[in-house]
This record gives C-alpha cells, sequence and structure tokens, in this order.
C-alpha cells in the first residue's frame, strides 16, 4: 500500500524554523520537520476516545489525543536537535501487540550510494540518507515505522515525573533514535553484512581484541566481536568528545589479577541487594566456599543441593573470612548465598552460573527482601566458563579485584571511547546497537530505560546526538557559526567579517563568542534596548572597553567603534 | 488485532480440527502481519512468514486487571507475543534491492530491523525493559520457550 494512501489522518507536528545563514555560501539549515502519519482506525490507538484526565504537562483529554501528544512531545525534541531540509514521516500506530511487548521503531528502508553519500557502499538510515541527499530519495515511502501497545499503561505526561510507570517519551525517544540511525544491520546469527555492505553505524565500532572495525572483518570475527563485553567500542569523534562531560570516573569492573592464564577482566552482573561495587573496592584471593549438600524433599525441593552452591552456611568459614568467596548459582536465591558469605566474613561475593544456566549471561541478581538486609558485602554474578577457569585455579593463589577502576569512565575504554553493549550471549541482551549498560550516568541507549533519564539527547546528559552526529545528522544551525539554533544566543547572527556600526565599516573584525553571539550582534542589541543616542554610545564604550580590557580588541580596534558609535548622532 | 484462537492441547484433535486450527492460525498470523509490515509501503506482502514454533510462558508478564496480581500468559497471550516478535524482530536475509529515481540503491526491510522495547514486571511493582533486536532476545527476555510437551 502506497503510504500517501494509506494516510489516515496526519499530523504535522513541528514546522521547521526556516531560518536562512546570512554569510555567503551557508547551508540551510533548520530544524527537521517531523510528520506523524497516524494509521489508527477510527476509535483506537491514536484515536482512542477514553477520556482521561491531564497529566504531566500533557494537555490531551482523551487516551488518543494524550498518545498523539506524547509521540508530538518526542519527536520535538529530536526535530530541535536534528536539521534536514526532507521531512521524516513516522508511520505510527497504537496497536495490541501482546504482553510484556511495549513498543518498536526501525527504519522502513535502507539506502546506499546515494548522491552526496559520504561513505560509498555504506547503507544508511533512509531518513539519513535524505537528509545527505538534500532530496526525498523514497518519496512513496515513510522513513521510521513505528508500533506501540494499547496494552501497557505507560506514562503519558510530558514532565518526565513518570514515578514507577514507564515513560512513553523516553521510550519513544529511544526508538526513534534507532529509526535516525542508532542501530546497525549485519547479522548476529551469521556476522554477515546486510547484502555484503556495512553500514554508517557499524563503520564506527571498533573492537579492541583485533584493533580492526568491523567492515574490515570477517564474518567470524564480527560474530565473535558481538560477543566481546568490554571490547567494543565506538569510534566516533563526538562521542568521544562528549565522554568527559558525560560519564563518571570509576569504571565498574570484576578482574583477575593472578594467575596470568586467567588475568583480566570479567563480564559480570550485579545484585539488588547489598552494597554497590566499589563500596568499598576488594582485592582478595579468591576461595570456593564450601556448604553441606542440602538434601532434596519433593516436591517442593525436587533436587538436592551442591557443597559448591553456598545455600548452608559456610563449613569453611575461617578459609573464606577476608577473602572472595567463589559459590555456584542455583538451588537458593542469590541474597541467600550473599548473606552466607557475609555471615562467613567474606569481602565480596561472586556467584557463578550453575550448569543448568552453562550459556547464559551473567544474571541480575534480585533481592528476594528477607536476606537482603543481611548482605554487607558486594555480590557479582559471572558466566559459568568464568567461574569454572578460576575454580580451575585454586589450586594455587587466584586474586581478583571487584570494585571501580578509578582511572577510567563507567561506560568507556581506557582511551575514553564509549563502550557498546557485547554481552556473551547474544541472545542475553540486544547486543551491539546500544551503549554498554556499565554507563554512568545512565544513558538513553542502553538496552533498558532507566528511571534516572532525562528527555535531553546530548551531552552533559546523554551520548545519543554526538552518536547519530557521528554517523552524518547535523544540528540546526541556522547562521552557520557551530551553535545549535536553540543554544545560540542569536540563531541568526551578523556573522560579517567586519562591525559595522550605522553603515560605517569599523574594519575591526567581528569575533564570534563560543556562545553563538558575533561582537556585532552586541552592538546590535546595545542599539535596539538603548532609549537615546547618547545611552547607546555610552554603552558601546562601556562594552569596548571590557572587550580591550580582555584582550580582544586592540585600543585602536576600541577607538574605531566608538567613532562610529558616536557619528551615529549625525 | 484479533485475539487468536486457543489451541487445543488435546492429542486426540480430529483432522477437521486440526484444519480449521491451522486455518485459524493463518488468519490471524496474516491480520498481525498486515497490520505491523504495511510500512513497507510498496504494495508488497510481508515475506516475514509467521512463527509455527508452540511457545509457552514460564515467568509472569501480565498484570491481571480483576485481581491486580501477576501471572503467566496465557496461551492467546503467549500466541500474540510471539506473533509480533516475529514480525518485528525479524531480520530477514537477501531482501531485493531496488534503484531509486535519485540515484542510489535501496531495500525495504519489511518492517523488520527495528527495536523492540520489552518490559517484564518486576516483584515490587516495577518494570524491567530491554530493547531487543531479534526473536530470540525477546523470548529470552520474556521468558518464553518452546513447548514440545503435545508434539
Amino acid at each position: 500500500m502506497k503510504k500517501k494512501q494509506s494516510v489516515m489522518k496526519i499530523f504535522v507536528m513541528f514546522v521547521a524554523l526556516s531560518f536562512v545563514g546570512l554569510s555567503a555560501g551557508s547551508i540551510f539549515a533548520a530544524e527537521a520537520q517531523f510528520v506523524i502519519v497516524n494509521i489508527n482506525a477510527p476509535g483506537v490507538g491514536f484515536n482512542d476516545p477514553t477520556p482521561a484526565a491531564p497529566v504531566g504537562g500533557n494537555t490531551g483529554t482523551t487516551l488518543g489525543e494524550q498518545r498523539i501528544i506524547a509521540f508530538q512531545h518526542a519527536a520535538a525534541i529530536w526535530s530541535a536537535r536534528l536539521d534536514s531540509n526532507v521531512p521524516i514521516r513516522i508511520r505510527a500506530q497504537f496497536v495490541a501487540l501482546g504482553p510484556g511487548v511495549l513498543g518498536s521503531a526501525g527504519p522502513v528502508s535502507v539506502v546506499r550510494d546515494f548522491p552526496n553519500a559520504p561513505i560509498p557502499a555504506t547503507w544508511y538510515h533512509v531518513a539519513l540518507a535524505n537528509k545527505l541527499a538534500g532530496v526525498d530519495l523514497l518519496p512513496a515511502n515513510d522513513d521510521i515505522n513505528a508500533n506501540f501497545s494499547t496494552n501497557f499503561n505507560f506514562y503519558l505526561g510530558l514532565d518526565n515525573n513518570h514515578g514507577p510507570q514507564n515513560d512513553l517519551v523516553a521510550v519513544l525517544l529511544h526508538e526513534f533514535a534507532h529509526g535516525l540511525g542508532f542501530s546497525q544491520f549485519a547479522s548476529l546469527a551469521t556476522g554477515n553484512l546486510f547484502s555484503g555492505f556495512p553500514d554508517a553505524y557499524n563503520t564506527k565500532l571498533l573492537d579492541l581484541n583485533t584493533g580492526l572495525t568491523w567492515p574490515q572483518m570477517t564474518s567470524a570475527q564480527r560474530l565473535a566481536s558481538a560477543t566481546s563485553f568490554g571490547r567494543v567500542v565506538w569510534n566516533g569523534a563526538f562521542v568521544t568528545a562528549g565522554v568527559p562531560n558525560v560519564l563518571s570516573l570509576g569504571s565498574p569492573e570484576v578482574r583477575v589479577l593472578n594467575p596470568g592464564a586467567i588475568a583480566g577482566t570479567y563480564q559480570f552482573g550485579t545484585a539488588g541487594f547489598g552494597p554497590a561495587i566499589g563500596n568499598p573496592n576488594v582485592q582478595a584471593d579468591v576461595v570456593a566456599a564450601v556448604d553441606i549438600a542440602e538434601p532434596a524433599n519433593p516436591p517442593s525441593i525436587p533436587a538436592p543441593g551442591t557443597t559448591t552452591d553456598g545455600c548452608s552456611p559456610f563449613l569453611n568459614a575461617a578459609a573464606v573470612a577476608g577473602k572472595i568467596a567463589l559459590v555456584e548459582r542455583g538451588f537458593c536465591g542469590f541474597a541467600v548465598k550473599a548473606r552466607n558469605a557475609s555471615e562467613a566474613g567474606a569481602l565480596a561475593v561472586i556467584i557463578y552460573n550453575q550448569a543448568a544456566n552453562v550459556n547464559a549471561a551473567p544474571p541480575g541478581m534480585a533481592g528476594d527482601g528477607i536476606n537482603d538486609p543481611f548482605v554487607t558485602i558486594p555480590a557479582v554474578s559471572l558466566r559459568r566458563v568464568d567461574g569454572l577457569a578460576i575454580l580451575a585455579q585454586l589450586g594455587g593463589t587466584v586474586t581478583a579485584s571487584i570494585g571501580n577502576n578509578p582511572l577510567i569512565r563507567a561506560g568507556a575504554d581506557a582511551l575514553g571511547r564509549a563502550r557498546v553493549y557485547a554481552p556473551f550471549p547474544v541472545v542475553g541482551g540486544s547486543s551491539i546497537s546500544h551503549y554498554d549498560t556499565v554507563a554512568r550516568r545512565n544513558l538513553l541507549m542502553e538496552p533498558a530505560i532507566n528511571a534516572d533519564l532525562t528527555h535531553n539527547v546530548k551531552a552533559p546528559d546523554d551520548l545519543t546526538f554526538e552518536l547519530l552526529r557521528d554517523v552524518g545528522w547535523t544540528f540546526p544551525d541556522a547562521d552557520s557559526d557551530g551553535v545549535p539554533n536553540d543554544e545560540d544566543c542569536n540563531p541568526n547572527s551578523n556573522t560579517g567579517p567586519t562591525i559595522i556600526v550605522g553603515g560605517i565599516d569599523t574594519g575591526v573584525a567581528n569575533t564570534l563568542f563560543a556562545n553563538g553571539c558575533t561582537m556585532a550582534d552586541l552592538i546590535a542589541e546595545l542599539a535596539a534596548s538603548s532609549s537615546s543616542h547618547g545611552d547607546f554610545a555610552s554603552a558601546v564604550a562601556h562594552l569596548t572597553n571590557q572587550w580591550a580590557a580582555d584582550g580582544l580588541i586592540s585600543g585602536r580596534d576600541k577607538g574605531a567603534i566608538q567613532s562610529a558609535a558616536a557619528r551615529l548622532r549625525s | 488485532m484479533a485475539g487468536l484462537p486457543p489451541h487445543s492441547r488435546s492429542k486426540t484433535l480430529t483432522a477437521t480440527m486440526i484444519a480449521i486450527l491451522i486455518g485459524a492460525v493463518a488468519i490471524f498470523s496474516f491480520a498481525v502481519l498486515s497490520s505491523i509490515t504495511s510500512s513497507s509501503n510498496n504494495a508488497q506482502a510481508s515475506t516475514a512468514a509467521p512463527n509455527q514454533r508452540r511457545f509457552k510462558g514460564t515467568r509472569p508478564l501480565v498484570l491481571d486487571q480483576q485481581t491486580g496480581q501477576q501471572r503467566l500468559p496465557n496461551q492467546e497471550e503467549v500466541e500474540e507475543v510471539i506473533a509480533t516478535l516475529s514480525v518485528l524482530a525479524n531480520r530477514p536475509e537477501n531482501l531485493p534491492e531496488t534503484p531509486t529515481a535519485a540515484g542510489g540503491i535501496s531495500v525495504d526491510l519489511e518492517g523488520g530491523f527495528g527495536g523492540v522495547m520489552l518490559g517484564r514486571p518486576n516483584a515490587d511493582g516495577t518494570w524491567e525493559t530491554k530493547c531487543v533486536f531479534t526473536f530470540a532476545e525477546g523470548t529470552e527476555f520474556l521468558g518464553l520457550v518452546e513447548d514440545n510437551s503435545t508434539e
């Protein structure tokens, strides 16, 4: 079905501001226009007439209206960040998707080798390709496909005050980003590139084990890279520049220090009970805990426990005291094991997957509400293969550290590049097309929507916009001064080469300040705000004296500007 | 999206019953695919086949509206999720390439390749979310496992 035939109703949400750069040759750079194409039938989804009380700044009076307004709000946030002279069309609906499915969005198409494509033989999300080409490459098609759930009780407010509910605006910002360029297309089952070509996203993926980017790899190498926890980074200038402003120092890590055969950092899961990793940092030898093999008691306890599961008080508590306890997952809850380790005097506890979870990722460990308060030490989980590797070395001394590395930012590598999520196994979680979950602060484009996200998609709150810049997006900048319109103290600056006052060219260079204003802008503001020529001349004198004192202009420059301002009287 | 007729768990289904069941599943799957994948805009029916495997839920996903309690998804709800994931998290290969009028080559992704945000309830009433890109990621997170008990 052609999209324009299928459109039942179109909401044009944000009309682009047609700022035109003043300097010769400037590029039209205005806020992207997002168009929500509502394909819901009357009475459902966006058109649901169920009355709804306004919530969190969402003034809609029906459920359908509130959904529309939340969509508009999320699109407006992206509109303010991205520029394009081709409208971005989001084909959207609210439908029943089944329990547990909140929603989805992604590009309708990908395009390569289009006019002005920055990298040949490389796939681009169609919205980005349109922006780069300057024309709608697929005018009969929409650009992003969005399906969200009518089953799910989203928070529909716009103020991020969502409490325990899932914030629809945050979910939309996340999913729209996938549709705009924050995703890759190589198969995670075979490692093959999509239709034999890389994409704009995976050209920026750098594997630290091989030193290769994804397009440089074989399919087998890409498969291995996709599960190289902590070893895949985003190799893009804008994200890397933003990392110090967003991610905090102190990267959580589980590291084996010796023996050398198993030394290195390990993929780990964290616990929802006990002190957080790094509180305190722990470095100690590892000791395998031993307890009784708990008997079975069918039907409630169909199988017996083991001497390695840590589900009963440790028999070797004296050996564990002051060490890192190693126990096996299974038979009882995580918090029971961690409590027993705490009561044995361990400094920390490592819980590795049991045979039933031989290929599973290290789990996030939930508490049980009973034993949690008795856990006084940090607890982490490991893959089974890693736990067994440590266990195999315990005939000698194994030393490990569990804590925060103060030299590395949480979610970045040692060189300050953002880590991409590459867990083992892949099915454990949303590989590669997200930032790593160890990032602190939490980022919009981690696999999960964390409760502490803001609705700001750029540094210092986030790194999503920076990644989209790395793949080719630019920001609305009407005067091409390098400052986004919404942060520019004058989005339409006078960017002429010299300061002209009242038609008199002073010959003084027109400096651009970091906030997006030029010297000429500030003098023009004084002219607009002064009630008399005397006030204007006085204000110009005050301003230029300060510039001279700051070394921004010379004494001669100051005189030239003040003279021109004075001559305006005549 | 219409509900899925419940699968019979009997091993003594008659041929007629089986035929009706297959027909109902086919109709439901078509409805799901039509609803979600018509975004491909090209008047092309999706090539993504609905998943034919049978799954069952192993963890609570549903907040019962009447009791307020969390419960396992019933078979109809499981089939609905499977149908959704089969489309949204589909990543078909060898999709046809088409020249664009302005130059370049495009591929219609047929409604797949998107990020799919999933949620499962925690005991304290909050929700744990995860955005997935593949069917296997989705079923693993939601605790849906293949059910071979009736085969």
